[in-house]
């Protein structure tokens, strides 16, 4: 099942108004500063030019010629600057970074603007007539007033501008030696002083303005992120939705077309729903189950067990397996079911619910009686007439029956032997079903190891002489302990050398070592036989392993011998192996940790 | 295995041997094991129900059980044995195809002498009787 997106959600933060403004970039209020002013400045530069123009014809004949020329080229000179500065701002790429280059611009330009202003009135105003000494006041206070809407947008260059014109202004007012002049001179600073602060004021509106623009400019995007987010989130919540429904779906569909019998119980252990097969496997429809106790489907003497086991389950919240019980079902049969028993726990840790999903074991338990039957017939009803058969030629191969014929003792040998042969065939699979249901006890001991291997060359000297062959130790067999199973080690002794016999050329020597390896004792059988062949290796310790059935029947061994062995020693904490030996055959090995008393 | 020069045999020698067993077979290879390479008498009794009265009646130095038998079995009847103030003394090794080392051992505690398991060599059969007879007190 794929993860699930984790859904985060995020709420705008409370913001007061001021809060708001504070949010806006300064680059981007600066930059809108200094556009609004060079919008303001075509403005500007016509009242400049038509006041200046105005001027001009008046002061035209009245003063020096050159001066009032010199004048009018200043108005030029500042209109053609002007513009050409509007037009570069026009132009410009990068109107925000540089908003305080275009601002520094422009106040050069609104001084020079004031300043020029200035000059006139130092200039002119000396040597004009009263009444164009009053137009010249009112020209220069209404110049100086239009600066305001113009240069609102930042006061500081406002009040350059406006000092441009009325310092110079004041001062030839001032010097002027008249004594309404000296007041009005005086006055001229309020005059600027009160300009100044309309600008500045106007300055704090234009600014809070922009401040605010920006701010929600940046708002409504913070928004609209926020709303792409929540929309995203909730795509994703409603693909999660869905995928949960359908692991529902999943589910469900996994319970009712199991062939396991699943019940939903809730905590009293009442029954919630039932699945098909268990429908099938109690012989109750749904509705007969469903709102009753589910002790219906438990066999009485079972109950004192169930409710016990039920009080665990619901107070320890722990899923249990395994839980065998016998159940009724409509029909008044028993099935013995295997249960497994899941409660659903909440986030809360209540339990909301108990799966229970039983499998039918009723037949696995009758073929595992029928397989132990069996096993106890083929261990009884085999030996005994067995028993009988090689008793019998036994007793008659052992001379004890008196002399037979020559032919009649070679065929009651063959005989013997074969079924001996059987036996040992019923001994084996008895051995490895023993070993592999894990019924196989060990009854482990303390013993020297060299003891029992020389007790095992002992024991099959008769079978090596009857094939030729001669077992030989080779170098010390010292008796160091192991904690083993004495009659195991002996049957794997005895499996290794007569395997090792079998192998050998007649005539020949098995030969026996053991050594100290490491922490482990290791036992080797040494033949001089044909050796293991490349594709029997990984499978020489495998039941019914026979390199192929023409060495079998020569051999006469059960394929099983080596699987005991590898079972045994194993059991035993050992190891066993085989490798090629040098110079021809194999060596058969095993391992066993040396006793540490 | 052979005790070597008379020193070690005991100053009975075991000699009557009462075996109960159902099988008819292996009642006669048993009895010919014992009688010819062992050389002992023997007393078969194949119902193991007039077993107790046989071995009063016999005498037995030792007593062979088979394990399964129809109408009793092996165990319960040396069980029955113990009950008997005649047969409570009587060695006895159980004959047996089947027995777990556990039972074994339940028998061992309970006195048995031992146990020889089927298919046995009737060669060998007496050699292990006397073997066990020595550990006999």
């Amino acid at each position: 099942m794929s993860s699930l997106p984790e859904p985060r959600l995020e709420t705008p933060r409370q913001q007061s108004a001021a809060g708001i403004r504070d949010r806006a970039d300064p680059r981007l209020v600066l930059a809108d500063r200094v556009n609004q002013l060079y919008n303001q400045l075509p403005v500007s530069i016509a009242a400049t030019f038509v006041a200046g123009a105005i001027a001009t014809v008046e002061l035209w004949g009245q003063w020096l010629k050159e001066l009032v020329l010199f004048w009018w080229a200043l108005v030029l000179a500042f209109t053609v600057a002007a513009t050409s500065l509007a037009i570069a701002y026009r132009r410009a790429a990068d109107k925000v970074e540089e908003a305080a280059e275009w601002l520094r611009r422009l106040g050069i330009a609104a001084f020079a603007n004031g300043a020029s202003w200035g000059f006139a009135g130092a200039v002119f105003f000396r040597s004009l007539t009263d009444e164009q000494q009053v137009f010249l006041a009112f020209l220069f206070a209404g110049i100086a007033s239009i600066g305001i809407p113009v240069y609102a947008a930042s006061w500081p260059i406002f009040a350059l501008y406006a000092a441009g014109i009325l310092a110079p202004f004041a001062y030839v007012l001032a010097t002027f030696g008249n004594r309404l002049f000296i007041e009005i001179a005086l006055l001229v600073p309020v005059f600027y002083a009160v300009n100044v602060a309309i600008a500045w004021r106007l300055n704090q509106v234009f600014d809070s303005g922009y401040r605010l623009r920006h701010a929600y400019g940046r708002l409504t995007e913070d928004y609209s992120v926020l709303n792409q987010r929540l929309e995203k989130q909730l795509v994703e919540l409603e693909e999660a939705r869905r995928q949960v429904e359908a692991s529902g779906r999943k589910l469900a569909l996994f319970a009712e077309r199991a062939p396991i019998a699943v019940l939903e119980l809730d905590p009293q252990a009442r029954v919630l729903e039932v699945n098909r097969a268990a429908e099938i496997l109690f012989g109750y429809a749904a509705g007969e189950l469903v709102d009753g106790h589910v002790k219906k489907l438990v066999h009485p003497e079972f109950h004192a067990e169930f409710d016990a086991n039920w009080a665990k389950l619901i107070s320890s919240r722990e899923p249990q397996a395994g839980v065998r019980i016998r159940n009724p079902r409509r029909d008044g049969l028993d099935v013995v079911c295997e249960w497994t028993v899941t409660p659903l726990v909440n986030t809360e840790g209540r339990i909301v619910a108990v799966i229970a999903q039983g499998q039918d074991i009723t037949r696995h338990l009758e073929a595992e009686r029928l397989k132990k039957e069996f096993t106890s017939t083929l261990s009884h009803e085999l030996r005994t007439p067995l028993t009988s058969i090689i008793g019998s030629l036994q007793l008659i191969n052992s001379g004890v029956m008196g002399e037979v014929g020559k032919d009649v003792a070679e065929l009651t040998a063959i005989a013997e032997r074969n079924g001996q042969r059987l036996l040992d065939l019923i001994n084996d699979i008895l051995d490895i079903e023993k070993i592999e249901s894990g019924k196989l006890t060990m009854n482990p001991e303390v013993f020297g190891l060299g003891e029992l291997v020389r007790e095992a060359l002992v024991l099959n000297k008769a079978f090596g002489e009857r094939f030729g062959v001669r077992f030989e130790a080779n170098g010390p067999i010292a008796a160091r302990p192991v904690h083993a199973d004495r009659k195991r080690l002996l049957q794997v002794m005895t499996n290794l050398l007569s395997n090792a016999t079998k192998f050998s050329p007649e005539g020949g020597v098995v030969e026996v070592t053991m050594e100290e390896r490491g922490p482990s004792l290791r036992v080797g059988v040494h033949d001089r036989g044909p050796g293991i062949p490349e594709n029997f290796r990984h499978r020489i310790f495998g039941r019914f392993a026979q390199a192929d059935s023409t060495t079998a029947r020569q051999k006469s061994g059960t394929g099983l011998g080596l699987a005991i062995c590898k079972r045994l020693v194993e059991l035993m904490q050992g190891r066993i192996g085989f490798e090629d030996r040098a110079g021809g055959g194999t060596t058969f090995w095993f391992e066993l940790p040396r006793h540490v008393a | 295995m052979i005790a070597p020069g008379g020193q070690a045999v005991p100053e009975r020698p075991l000699q009557r041997i009462c075996y109960v067993e159902d099988d008819e077979d292996i009642q006669r290879i048993v009895r010919m094991s014992l009688e010819r390479v062992g050389r002992m008498t023997v007393e078969i009794v194949g119902d193991p129900l007039k077993a107790l009265d046989a071995m009063t009646a016999f005498k037995p130095d030792l007593v062979m059980l088979d394990w399964m038998m129809p109408g009793m079995d092996g165990p319960t009847l040396f069980r029955e044995m113990k009950r008997r103030p005649e047969t409570t003394s009587l060695p006895v090794v159980f004959i047996t195809a089947k027995a777990s080392p556990r039972e074994l051992e339940e028998l061992k505690a309970m006195g048995a002498l031992g146990a020889i398991s089927k298919p046995f060599a009737p060669k060998d059969l007496p050699e292990q009787l006397r073997e066990l007879w020595k550990k006999y007190p």
